[in-house]
Parts: structure tokens; C-alpha cells; sequence
């Protein structure tokens, strides 16, 4: 075990979480690095959480400049303009977050995250992306796992009222209260890649339609070249087509993906403050046990959606075997 | 009514380090306003017990952060107490205050919507909460069996023998530090492990464990629900959501149903009277009620004190209506409801309990004798 106590001070702060996860997942806190990039009303939710908890370093990566839709959701940047100055989203969070735990180190760093290497990513023990670009998602994804040591790699998104999750924990192994004992075990993930990989006509009948939904605005905004979230009601027409396409190749009946949810989500670009705070408090516990080795992890898509707030996980795993009658249908599979 | 402590810090981040010892709702109130601007949030310092009806039925939704059931008992009560039912027994629209309630320990949580008459309320559902821990004396006494019976045996018997007279103060460190080297004491004497300061502190206090992302899970589901019902743009939960991270993540809407004969949300007890009873006679009765056993009872009928227990210049300003015919000072009106408030037991504690009584005075116009067998 990790020989440095807890101090005095940190032991009085935190003594309602320790009596929930124990000294040791707190220690291990202390010592974890976070990389999280997108700074929107859900990583800020999250970013909260995390330094609540007392983690070793935060560092925040976002050089956009405040405008009002950034105002109406994040909560960590201070109403006062006068205080701007020029800086961007991630140093004004940065100064309101150390505020919240000056034990915990927050800090920004500027610049493309595409475009740093291994050595940049080596330093961190997680590592969060919002408001990713698909392409993006997997090279970053991608340059956490060429890493010898374990960087837990997650994505989250919200769009209108609804949320989503991606978690890759690579090869995982982890101890779990089960009665009176506590047991050992592993998990398999697969990469955003992989997963997103997996054929949609191979996946369960009763697959969250979010899935499917974000999957193909997703593609829609690589196609068109757009950022990350820049979608309006007058894209509608294209994702519609995008959408029958997708399922033409996938052999999945369009119902699947309903045209009442995809207007949803490509209308609202406003976040909504509740979904944030949902989401960014499920994220900030899976980031925790992940850091503490220490309970189930979700694997691996999480979506919720405020009109009827459940929650939902999906295992979206390359399956081992392919039922033989998958092949010789239409259209292009790839895995 | 609570002052910001540090143990507070690792969850509710509307305070810092030097908001210590101040009132939460001030310093929540005043960092909210600052951030948000255009809305306006009044804080009150004090008790939920110390504000009257009319303060609370104010307000279009109540949205509840309570730690405790006897807390969420009381307000439940007033706001089933402003529901009315018209002649067929439906709930009538306007005078259905809508609840909002959440709460959490460790990585369970819950949130739920109470519509008074429509979903069920908290006493409908009062049946869910697993019976408080209570150890037997006996077991105390004779048999401890874990580091809690020994931790308890120390605060709740061995403090009394040894300090006779003096209130064991469980904010006093020196206080907490006696009973945890008592309770090592007996734990050593029994053979029993896992006597450590920390849990001697969690069980004489009660300590609930708490971590920030539940507490952001759970009131990010009231403050969606809120602003449903306050915007109108989407149906509300329906009724009650838990969630579980206990292992893994689990999270589930369940939709509980009224109870029909609730002593809270129902129409109200049921009291017939003759018209002769005087306030005095009916507080009496209040007492003895099966239904009801409440003593010191307090007595407002729309919104008019008929008789206040306190405070002192209110109990003088209306005992001269203790020797009057209720009948009379109900306005000489039928029937109809007037609300209680006094204190009760439940379960062997004295509880503050507020209830909704239909009264009805027998042999006026237009109301024949009910039948006593669908009555009291």
C-alpha cells in the first residue's frame, strides 16, 4: 500500500466519504491525475464532483472564450464579466474550482489535445472528453491505450435533455463486496472504435434508441465537417437521410431510430442544467471507483434521458462468435 | 435551521472553509443570487415547525432536502392539509400542493413527486423505510454482540451511572472520548473487534455517510422535476425513483399508489359533533381519538386561530374561545375542515404532528345523522 496518511486536515473534510469508501480509495484519490477536455454544464458537473472528492490534480482543457449559452449552464463561471479578461472557459473554471478544495491541484492547458503524444497522456490516470469530434474520440481513445500503464478513457455527451457515456477501462481488474467476502474480478473493454464497430443488427432487439440515435448525428457532423454539438433544425432532412443510409447498411428497420428523437436532439443546443448534474454525477462515481478499484464499473454506454428519467447501461461489445446468418445480407459490415 | 460545519465541505460546495458556523440557508441563499441573476431567494433561519400554515401555502411547490422522517412527516402533513375534496370524493385541482422529495446516504438515493389526493404521499408509502435501529436494552445490558452494542452501551447506560446529572454533549470532544474508551473497555471484556473513534462518532451521532456525486444525482432529479410541474413541458416522474450504486448502477422508477384511507391525504378524520361542544371539550377529545391521540392540540379553521398553545401572548389572546360552542366559532357552518397541530407518539417518541379533521355538527339543516360505523 501507498505509505503517506492522510493529514489531519484531509481526514476532518472528508470523514463523511471516507466512512462511505474507506481511507485506502481515499488515499488512492489523492494521488490520481485527471486530463478532462470540453469544459460544458456536464464536465463541469463532473469536474465539481472530482475535486469534492479530493483528487490529486485536475487539468482542464478548453480555450474557447465565454459566450451567454456557456453562461446558462455552467455554474463555474462567475456571473461578474468584468473578471473575463480574455481568458478562456477552462481558466475561469480553473480559478472557481480551486476555490471549491484548495487541496486539490487545478490547472489548464492550452492547445489541440489531437496533437500531443504519448508522453503528454502519460501523465494522467484518466482521462475525460466532451464535445469531441469522432475522430478525435478515437485518436485520443487510441493513444491512451498504447500506454504500458492503465489510462481509463471516457467520453460524455449531452444533447437536449439526454445524455450519454462511453467508458474503456481496457483490461480491468477489480474487487467486489459479494455477502460477507470480497471477490476478485476482471473485465474486457473494447475500445470507442470497436464498440461503435460492432454491426447494430448484432446488438439486442431492445437497445436504447439513444444509441443508435447518437451514432448517426455523430456521423452526420464527420461528414459535414461540423463541430462537435453545431447541428440546427434545418439539418433534420440530411440526418434523415444519413440515418436510412446507416440503416441500409446495418440491416436495421428505420423505426429503430425514431425521427421525434433525432429533431430532439439535433434542435436543442442549449444544455439543460438537471441532465448535467445526472450525468455528471454518474460520471464522477465511475470515475472514482475506477481511480479505487473498488466497486462494479458500468460497462460500457450509460444513457439517460430526462422525459422519463431512467437510466439506461448497454454493453456494446464485439461479440465472439457471428451467427452465420449475418453474412451474405446487403450492404457493407465493418468490424 | 442548521449551521454550515466542515464535515459539510465535501458535498454541499455552496459553502467554503470560512462560511464555518454561519447559517446554511444564508450563505446558500446569497452564493446562489450572485451567480444567477433575476431570482430571488429569501432565507429562513429557523425551524420548519416555527412557520405557520399561511407561510407555506404561499408557495406553489415545495421542494424538500429533509434528513430526517419525522421532518418529512410534518411537512407532508402540511401540505396534504391544503387539499380538498369536492362532493364526490375527487381531489380538487387547486388546492392540490405538489411535493418534491429527495434524499441520500452513501450511494443510495431517492426522488419523488407527491401530488396530495392523486399519488401517494409520505404517510401513504411509510411502509418503506426499514424499522429504525434500535437496540434492545437487554441486549445492551447482558449480551452485546457487535462494536455498536458496545458503543451505545457506553453512551446510553455506562454515561448515566458514572455522570449522574450531567447531558452527555455529543459535540464535546472530551465528552465523545470517554465514551469511546468505555466502549473499547467492554469490547475488550466481551471479545468483540472493530471498536475505532470513528464509528464510537457515527453511531452516537447518528453520522449519515454522504459523497457528492449521489447528492448530484438526486437533486439534479428534483430540480428536473420541479421545473416540470413549474413549466408544465413534460409529464412528471411517476412516482418514485431510487438509485443504487452500491454495486455497479442501478436505477428504477416505480409507481406507488395511494392509499385510500391515509390519515394525511384522505379527506380528512372524520369527527361528529353536537353543536353544544365547546373548543375546550374538542381539544379534550382530540387526546383520546384512536386515530388521532393528539395532546396539546392547537386548533385553526380557514386560516383563523381558534386556540394556539403558544406562543404565550397568542395562547392569551385566544383562551377565551376555549369556553365557546365550536359550532359557533366555525362561523355556524355545517361541516367542515379545520386543521390540528399538537404532539403525538409514535413509536415510543414524542413527535410534533399536524392533521386534517372533516367536522361535521349533527342535527343542522340539510345533514342528517351520519352512520357512526363509516364515521370515527
Amino acid at each position: 500500500m501507498d505509505g503517506e496518511e492522510l493529514t489531519e486536515q484531509e481526514t476532518a473534510l472528508y470523514d463523511r466519504q471516507i466512512r462511505v469508501w474507506g481511507v485506502d480509495a481515499q488515499r488512492r484519490l489523492s494521488k490520481a491525475h485527471i486530463l478532462v477536455s470540453g469544459m460544458k454544464g456536464t464536465v463541469v458537473e463532473f469536474c465539481k464532483n472530482i475535486v469534492l472528492a479530493g483528487v490529486g490534480s485536475l487539468t482542464l482543457v478548453d480555450d474557447r472564450l465565454v459566450t451567454e449559452e456557456a453562461l446558462s449552464a455552467n455554474f463555474l463561471i462567475p456571473a461578474d464579466e468584468s473578471v473575463y479578461d480574455g481568458k478562456s472557459i477552462a481558466e475561469l473554471c480553473c480559478d472557481s474550482l480551486k476555490d471549491f478544495n484548495p487541496m486539490v491541484r487545478v490547472s489548464v492547458e492550452r492547445g489541440d489535445l489531437t496533437s500531443f503524444g504519448g508522453d503528454f497522456y502519460n501523465k494522467f490516470d484518466v482521462v475525460v472528453v466532451s464535445c469531441c469530434s469522432l475522430a478525435a474520440k478515437k485518436l485520443i481513445n487510441e493513444k491512451c491505450r498504447k500506454l504500458s500503464k492503465r489510462v481509463a478513457f471516457y467520453t460524455v455527451d449531452c444533447r437536449d435533455s439526454c445524455g450519454e457515456i462511453f467508458v474503456d477501462l481496457q483490461n480491468y481488474a477489480y474487487s467486489k463486496k459479494k455477502l460477507d467476502e470480497t471477490v476478485e474480478c476482471r473485465l474486457q473493454y473494447p475500445s470507442f472504435e470497436e464498440a461503435i464497430a460492432v454491426p447494430w443488427r448484432a446488438l439486442p432487439r431492445k437497445v436504447s434508441k439513444l444509441y443508435f440515435a447518437m451514432r448517426v448525428i455523430e456521423r452526420f457532423e464527420q461528414v459535414e465537417g461540423r463541430n462537435p454539438g453545431e447541428t440546427s433544425i434545418a439539418d433534420l432532412p440530411g440526418v434523415l437521410k444519413l440515418r436510412k443510409e446507416l440503416c441500409e447498411a446495418h440491416s436495421l428497420n428505420e423505426s429503430q431510430i425514431p425521427d421525434a428523437l433525432l429533431e430532439r436532439l439535433v434542435t436543442a443546443t442549449r444544455e439543460f442544467p438537471p441532465v448535467c448534474a445526472v450525468i455528471g454525477g454518474i460520471l464522477g462515481q465511475e470515475v472514482i471507483k475506477a481511480i479505487s478499484c473498488k466497486g462494479e464499473p458500468l460497462k460500457n454506454f450509460f444513457f439517460f434521458d430526462a422525459m422519463d428519467g431512467k437510466g439506461i447501461i448497454e454493453d456494446i461489445t464485439k461479440p465472439v462468435h457471428l451467427k452465420p446468418s449475418s453474412f451474405g445480407e446487403r450492404g457493407v459490415i465493418s468490424l | 435551521m442548521d449551521r454550515i460545519e466542515v464535515s459539510n465541505l465535501n458535498r454541499q460546495f455552496l459553502f467554503r472553509l470560512q462560511d464555518v458556523g454561519k447559517p446554511k440557508a444564508e450563505v446558500a441563499a446569497k452564493r446562489v443570487m450572485e451567480r444567477v441573476s433575476g431570482v430571488n431567494i429569501v432565507p429562513h433561519f429557523c425551524r420548519i415547525e416555527d412557520k405557520d400554515l399561511d407561510f407555506y401555502n404561499d408557495f406553489s411547490i415545495i421542494v424538500l432536502g429533509l434528513d430526517s422522517i419525522e421532518a418529512r412527516s410534518y411537512i407532508n402533513a402540511v401540505a396534504c392539509s391544503f387539499l380538498e375534496y369536492d362532493s364526490e370524493e375527487n381531489p380538487q385541482e387547486e388546492t392540490i400542493k405538489p411535493m418534491v422529495d429527495g434524499g441520500t446516504e452513501g450511494f443510495k438515493g431517492h426522488a419523488r413527486v407527491i401530488m396530495p389526493g392523486v399519488t401517494p404521499c409520505f404517510e401513504c408509502t411509510i411502509w418503506l423505510f426499514p424499522p429504525q435501529v434500535k437496540f434492545p436494552l437487554c441486549t445492551l445490558a447482558e449480551t452485546p454482540r457487535t462494536a455498536a452494542h458496545c458503543i451505545e452501551y457506553a453512551h446510553l447506560i455506562k454515561w448515566d451511572e458514572v455522570h449522574s446529572g450531567k447531558t452527555f454533549d455529543p459535540d464535546d470532544p472530551e465528552h465523545m472520548k470517554w465514551v469511546y474508551s468505555e466502549a473499547v473497555k467492554r469490547a475488550e471484556l466481551f471479545g468483540i473487534p472493530g471498536v475505532t473513534y470513528s464509528l464510537t462518532q457515527g453511531v452516537v451521532k447518528n453520522i449519515i455517510p454522504a459523497i457528492a456525486s449521489t447528492n448530484a444525482i438526486i437533486s439534479a432529479a428534483c430540480a428536473l422535476e420541479t421545473l416540470k410541474i413549474a413549466s408544465g413541458c413534460s409529464k412528471t416522474l411517476s412516482n418514485y425513483l431510487t438509485y443504487n450504486g452500491v454495486e455497479g448502477l442501478h436505477t428504477k422508477v416505480t409507481e406507488f399508489a395511494r392509499d385510500k384511507d391515509c390519515l394525511v391525504c384522505g379527506p380528512g378524520v372524520l369527527i361528529e359533533l353536537d353543536t353544544s361542544v365547546t373548543l375546550q371539550k374538542f381539544i379534550d377529545l382530540l387526546e383520546e381519538h384512536p386515530k388521532l391521540l393528539i395532546s396539546k392540540a392547537s386548533v385553526t379553521h380557514r386560516g383563523k386561530s381558534l386556540y394556539m398553545q403558544a406562543p404565550p401572548v397568542l395562547e392569551e389572546m385566544t383562551r377565551s374561545n376555549l369556553s365557546l360552542p365550536l359550532f359557533d366559532i366555525m362561523d355556524k357552518t355545517a361541516k367542515d375542515i379545520v386543521h390540528v397541530t399538537g404532539t403525538t407518539i409514535n413509536k415510543g417518541t414524542k413527535t410534533s404532528c399536524l392533521r386534517k379533521l372533516r367536522v361535521v355538527f349533527k342535527g343542522i339543516d340539510g345533514v342528517t345523522d351520519m352512520d357512526t360505523a363509516g364515521g370515527a
